[in-house]
């Protein structure tokens, strides 16, 4: 198990409130570079490139605005709040060339799947249910994916998911049954009750 | 877990579906994106220190310390002056009870819109 750092995530974000510490900044962003970028793969359905740039923009937002954080909610639900915030401003301005990027990706994807040996291990069932998953998220509207990537993915309760999506607790909860509906039907191949 | 909240209420049927998003989660959550380079460049991408030189606070408040200074040095008892001026026109002014309301609503508003404006969230 891993030791906790030395330094503690509140005290860091105090130096960068107080004295606009860059190092204290630059050790925030290692910490949590990785989950905001897994957060924001998943939200683009598996788009690394577009992800890493809203990422980018994630942590320069998180810097322009750390003073004003009050540390009401975790500092990695914060950050996963703007993440968010920023994948659904890039959606609504370019949703067509998101739609298209993203089947061009899965079907990438595809390719590389069918390619290796054909033998149903672990690692390709997990690279398989990847793939699949990918696609059903992009069957989902914007609000729906955020729900389930939320409250699955990050494992953030339902109050911290309405935190992040800025919406009532009820309406997470109704995204997250709608998704369901839809991810059933989506992914059927998957039920072994067939 | 978020999942399985009662509220959510979930068909006994779909244990299936739990179990993939469970499986796709914990794939998710193990999988580890290496940084690459990646906080450097949003460290390079940060907008630029201000560069004000150390000695720039101190002197500032050196420079209004010495007009301040100077100022009471060239006038003297003319803020005495003034005062005593405005008490005396303000001593002269009939008294009313409306007048007397709408002098704290003025006073009121400015106090809670100066309070506002201090405390205002950027």
């Amino acid at each position: 198990m891993a030791s906790p750092p030395a330094v503690t995530d509140a005290q860091l974000i105090a130096r960068c409130q107080v004295a606009d510490d860059r190092h204290a900044f630059a050790e925030l962003v290692r910490r949590h570079q990785s989950a905001v970028r897994a957060c924001l793969r998943k939200l683009t359905a598996g788009n690394h490139a577009l992800a890493d740039d809203l990422a980018q923009e994630t942590f320069l937002l998180a810097w322009r605005n750390l003073r004003g954080f009050r540390q009401d909610a975790r500092f990695s639900t914060w950050l996963y709040r703007i993440a968010t915030n920023c994948w659904l401003a890039h959606a609504r301005k370019r949703r067509e060339e998101l739609l298209g990027d993203r089947d061009a990706d899965v079907v990438a994807d595809d390719d590389d799947a069918d390619g290796g040996d054909s033998t149903h291990t672990d690692h390709a069932r997990a690279a398989s249910l990847r793939i699949d998953m990918e696609r059903a998220l992009g069957s989902l509207t914007e609000a729906e994916r955020a729900a389930i990537v939320q409250c699955y993915h990050n494992d953030l309760s339902h109050e911290e998911a309405a935190y992040v999506l800025d919406c009532p607790v009820g309406t997470v909860k109704t995204h997250i049954f709608r998704a369901r509906q839809k991810l059933k039907h989506v992914l059927a191949a998957w039920n072994p009750a067939g | 877990m978020p999942h399985t909240d009662p509220d959510v209420r979930t068909d006994p049927a779909d244990a299936w579906l739990d179990r993939l998003l469970a499986d796709d989660a914990a794939q998710h959550r193990n999988d580890y994106v290496d940084d690459a380079g990646f906080t450097a460049q949003v460290m390079s991408d940060l907008p630029a220190p201000a560069a004000l030189p150390r000695w720039r606070k101190p002197a500032v408040t050196a420079l209004w310390a010495t007009a301040g200074i100077g100022a009471a040095f060239a006038l003297p008892g003319a803020v005495l002056d003034v005062t005593r001026e405005a008490f005396r026109l303000l001593a002269a002014q009939p008294l009313s009870l409306s007048g007397i309301a709408a002098a704290l609503v003025a006073v009121g508003v400015v106090t809670w819109t100066g309070t506002a404006w201090a405390l205002r969230r950027d």
